[in-house]
């Protein structure tokens, strides 16, 4: 009786930890959202996110987090096709600069100058192809 | 005998005057093909990425 309400009682912890892990988590990719939203978050022809301007210490964090996992994604993949993690990762940035930095939005081309998405589409790189 | 040390020196000397002139334009081919071989590479991922980007919204958060 006694050992199954300690179960019940770490069960109950366990629930409570998860539930806690799922606010943060909303909480985080809301932050980086909204950093997108007003510019001071972009994507990069690396295929990465960077930051236009200073981030607050938790933005950065939360931008860490998201690249450590694109390269882990992005090493995957090129183990894969036995490619550099370096060109998955320029194809990607490829990718995200044609089709998801909306009008309004920052973006950083590899001349190294942040820019503001326009009525036009982005003059992507001349290894992007066409 | 004695004649033929100094003409092949100068054979020699004439042939490196040449090498020296066509190392000039090794650069900028060397560069231009860096180029070529990348974007051949970025056409064969693109698929790839396209599906990386689709498949991970959480990666690419918008």
């Amino acid at each position: 009786m006694t050992l199954s309400r300690r179960t019940l009682a770490l069960a109950g912890v366990a629930a409570l930890l998860v539930g806690a892990a799922g606010v943060a988590y909303a909480q985080s990719t809301g932050a980086v959202t909204a950093a997108l939203g007003s510019g001071a978050v972009g994507e990069q022809a690396d295929g990465y996110l960077g930051f236009r301007g200073t981030p607050s210490e938790a933005l950065r964090d939360e931008v860490d987090a998201i690249n450590i996992k694109r390269r882990e994604a992005y090493t995957k993949l090129a183990a894969q096709r036995g490619v550099t993690v370096k060109d998955v990762a320029a194809t990607v940035g490829c990718e995200t600069l044609q089709k998801r930095v909306a009008t309004g939005r920052s973006y950083l081309l590899p001349d190294g100058v942040w820019r503001t998405k326009g009525a036009d589409p982005i003059a992507l790189p001349a290894y992007c192809g066409s | 005998m004695k004649q033929a040390i100094p003409f092949s020196g100068f054979a020699a000397a004439a042939l490196l005057a040449g090498c020296v002139q066509i190392q000039a334009p090794d650069k900028p081919i060397e560069i231009n093909l860096n180029v070529n071989i990348k974007q051949e590479v970025v056409l064969t991922l693109k698929k790839d990425a396209e599906d990386l980007v689709n498949n991970n919204p959480e990666l690419f958060p918008q």
